[in-house]
Parts: C-alpha cells; sequence; structure tokens
C-alpha cells in the first residue's frame, strides 16, 4: 500500500491509522472471494463447506470466484503435481493484491502419502502460504476453523507495514523458496536419488541395463 | 450366500496356480489346453511358431505370449478374421519384471460380437526397445502406446505422433515405471520445482495448436472440405 500514513513520533500507528486498519480490515475478511483450486477428494470437502450444512456464504465467501483476477483467497484443496504447478503459480501471480491462501489437506500442505517422483512436495515450495489446514482430507469444520484462522490474520494486519503487500515482479512464475529450503523440507529422505532400494542401499537384484533415452 | 462354481474356481487358481501362470518370478507358467479358448488353436494354425506360449490365469483368463516381430499382424488378424473380431483394444501397457529380464509388452483384447477377451503379451528386449505401433489397426492405440512410451520408454515404430503423453515434455528423468527408476525421481526437489516452473508450453507447441478456437475451426474446416470433396 502506498499510502503515507500518519504515525505517532514512536513509530506506533496512529489512532487514525489504526481505526483505517479496522475498518478495511473488517471488510476484506467478510468479503473474501476464494478462487477453489480443487485437485482432489479435499475440492469434494470444499464443495460440502460451501453448500447448505455448513455453508460459506456466512463468512461473506458465497462466491466461488473462478476467475483469479476477481479472487482474494486461494484454497488449494487437493494433491499438485509438477505438471500443474505452473498452473498454480500462474493462478496465484493473477491474483491482484491483496490475496492470501489456504493450503487445505495434507497433500498440498506436505505432498502427504504422494513422496514420489511426481508430486509437489508442499505448495509452499510454490507460492506462499497463510493457513495450513491438516487432515485428509480435513472435514468441513476444519476448513472453516482455518479460513477463521485466517480471519484473525487478517485482523493483525496494518496499512503502515508497507512492504506487506509488495510483489516482486521478477519472482513472477519462479519458487517461493530457494532451492536450498525446498532440500531441507525434502528431509528426512535429503536428496531424492539417495534414499530407495533402487539407489543401492537395498538390494532390488535389479541389474544394470541400458541408460534411459533422455526425450 | 452363494457364489456360482465359476467363481469359486477362479478364486481357488489365485491362491494356489494364479501366480504362478502370471509368469514373472516362475516364468511362463503352465501350457494350457489348446481347446480351452476357441481363439487359440486357429492362431496356432495360422501362426504356428509365433504364438509361443498359451496360459491361463486367474481362472478364465488367457494370455498368449508371441513374438514381438509378428504381434502386428496377429493383432491384425485378431480384428479382421470373421470368426475372432477382436474389434476392441481395451490397453496396451507394459510390464518390467526387474532383474535384467526384457519388458512385456501386453495387449487386452476384447470381441464385443463374440463377448471374449483375450490378452497378448510379447518380450521387449531391454537393448532394442522398438515394437511395431497398432495405432493403425486401432485409433484407441494412439494414446496407450503414448503413455507406454512415456512410463516404460518403449519406442512404437510409425506412431502418428510419439510424445510424452502423463509428464511434461521437458521431462528429463526418463521413464518412471522401470523398475530402476528411483520412487522420487532422479533430480533434487529444488530441480524437480525449478524444472516444473520453467516448463512453458509455448516452448513446445506454436500458438496454433494452443488455441482451442483454431482448433476447432480447423476441424470444421477439414470437415466441409471432406464433405464437398466427393
Amino acid at each position: 500500500m502506498g499510502l503515507n500514513l500518519p504515525t505517532v513520533p514512536s513509530g506506533e500507528p496512529s489512532f487514525l491509522t489504526t481505526r483505517l486498519d479496522f475498518v478495511v480490515n473488517w471488510a476484506r475478511r467478510n468479503s473474501l472471494w476464494p478462487m477453489p483450486f480443487g485437485t482432489a477428494c479435499c475440492a469434494i470437502e470444499m464443495m460440502a463447506t460451501a453448500a447448505t450444512k455448513y455453508d460459506l456464504a456466512r463468512f461473506g465467501m458465497e462466491r466461488m470466484s473462478f476467475s483469479p483476477r476477481q479472487a482474494d483467497l486461494l484454497i488449494c484443496a487437493g494433491r499438485v503435481a509438477y505438471k500443474m504447478a505452473p498452473v498454480l503459480r500462474k493462478i496465484w501471480d493473477q491474483m491482484p493484491q491483496p490475496k492470501w491462501s489456504i493450503s487445505m489437506g495434507a497433500c498440498a500442505s506436505s505432498g502427504g502419502v504422494f513422496d514420489v517422483y511426481s508430486m509437489v512436495q508442499g505448495i509452499d515450495t510454490i507460492i506462499p502460504v497463510d493457513v495450513y489446514v491438516p487432515g485428509c482430507p480435513p472435514r468441513p469444520e476444519g476448513l472453516i476453523y482455518g479460513i477463521l484462522m485466517l480471519h484473525e490474520k487478517i485482523k493483525g494486519e496494518t496499512l503502515s507495514n508497507v512492504g506487506l503487500r509488495e510483489e516482486d515482479p521478477d519472482r513472477v512464475g519462479r519458487p517461493n523458496l530457494p532451492a536450498g529450503v525446498v532440500e531441507e523440507l525434502a528431509l528426512p529422505f535429503g536428496n531424492s536419488t539417495q534414499q530407495n532400494q533402487v539407489s543401492g542401499l537395498v538390494n532390488t537384484r535389479a541389474l544394470a541395463r541400458p541408460s534411459d533415452r533422455q526425450p | 450366500m452363494s457364489r456360482n462354481k465359476g467363481f469359486e474356481d477362479a478364486l481357488r487358481d489365485l491362491d494356489t496356480a494364479g501366480r504362478a501362470g502370471e509368469g514373472g518370478e516362475t516364468g511362463p507358467g503352465v501350457e494350457a489346453e489348446a481347446a480351452s479358448h476357441p481363439t487359440v488353436p486357429e492362431l496356432r494354425a495360422k501362426f504356428g511358431p509365433a504364438i509361443l506360449h498359451h496360459s491361463v490365469v486367474a481362472g478364465d483368463e488367457h494370455v498368449i505370449r508371441v513374438a514381438l516381430e509378428n504381434a502386428y499382424e496377429i493383432l491384425a488378424w485378431l480384428r479382421d478374421d470373421a470368426a475372432q473380431r477382436y474389434d476392441y483394444l481395451k490397453d496396451v501397457t507394459a510390464i518390467d519384471w526387474g532383474g535384467g529380464r526384457p519388458l512385456e509388452l501386453v495387449y487386452e483384447l476384447w470381441s464385443i460380437p463374440n463377448a471374449r477377451g483375450l490378452r497378448m503379451k510379447a518380450a521387449v528386449p531391454l537393448d532394442s526397445l522398438y515394437a511395431d505401433s497398432v495405432a493403425s489397426l486401432y485409433a484407441t492405440a494412439d494414446w496407450l502406446e503414448r503413455e507406454t512410451y512415456d512410463m516404460f520408454g518403449i519406442v512404437f515404430r510409425d506412431h502418428p505422433d510419439l510424445r510424452r503423453i502423463l509428464m511434461a515434455d521437458n521431462y528429463a528423468e526418463g521413464y518412471p515405471l522401470r523398475k530402476d527408476f528411483p520412487l522420487r525421481g532422479r533430480f533434487t526437489r529444488a530441480e524437480q520445482t525449478r524444472r516444473s516452473l520453467d516448463f512453458d508450453l509455448a516452448d513446445y507447441y506454436n500458438e496454433q495448436e494452443l488455441s482451442v478456437i483454431d482448433d476447432v475451426a480447423r476441424h470444421h474446416d477439414a470437415q466441409r472440405q471432406a464433405e464437398s470433396a466427393p
């Protein structure tokens, strides 16, 4: 936010700023428009959350925005394959500020049981995440709890934090985390070529064979 | 609760002979009676030594093993012969048994008119992973063979469009369903993330291919031309 808001000499936000923050955050958190990025079974629970019994409309979220340009909240529900990662990143980059994201379920948060060659190990390697909702899949109550936690987070935001909503154009389409951190997150398995049976730690009787032809 | 007898037999076979019959660890299994499947005697009469083996697994699933170089003509005959009419190719896939054994190419056939199934297998040697494409016989083989190429690296000769189908076009870690492929891939997680975000469809497809609207227009043009041609 490029506003020059008044502060008191100590650097604390002034009365005017805090009142403005209160109004802005109240408006933002009560009209979150979710962008549903449903890729697996978590999306079924997300749909149940939006339906009558749990009724997301109570939180000002009745409009699922299938266009990223008109969305504030990306709910990534389900596992994300590496082939899907550029799509997720592009949708995140297309969403205008202010924007938040919820990683719904074990697979979106950490790769879940899919610790394999084709699966992103947590979408926080691709986009920044505000709230992680555990569960496989989380029940609608879980997702709603995550949304309420996001509300609490939005309550704490202030317009005097100038850099909060700034985005670096160079980071568009790039991984969210540096390579070293991604590797660290992949622990305790470490380097992905060093931990399975074929690496030689366990003999599978797989003999040497002609090397794979690269495409 | 009563089950029919055929189902009971099939269950018992699964416990005993089924595993051995499937091959793999113990070889191709017990040779089945030739008369147990109406197609097999005719296949033997027609192709002779190209039919290497015939076995029955899981009760009533008939598996024939054929020489790879004859697979195409056998499939063509099975499809076109008036008595066989295996007009539905359910699946094309492959099996890697590991341990230096050849890959096994599998064709699942079904004859809708005769309500009969047949599984055909052919060994593909590891030092020459080539097979003849059957996409000219069964249109469905197009994508099934692309998947087999993508997952096992078997190259299908004369395939109309042999590209990866499941993994991204820039995937360079090899063929994931091979036994010697590491579960988590060959690259580090950071490298996999970097490569996946680097992938840009525009590097692999031209603008026309990426445009659905143009595609529909092209389709209509082709249809119009086909209608006005004769």
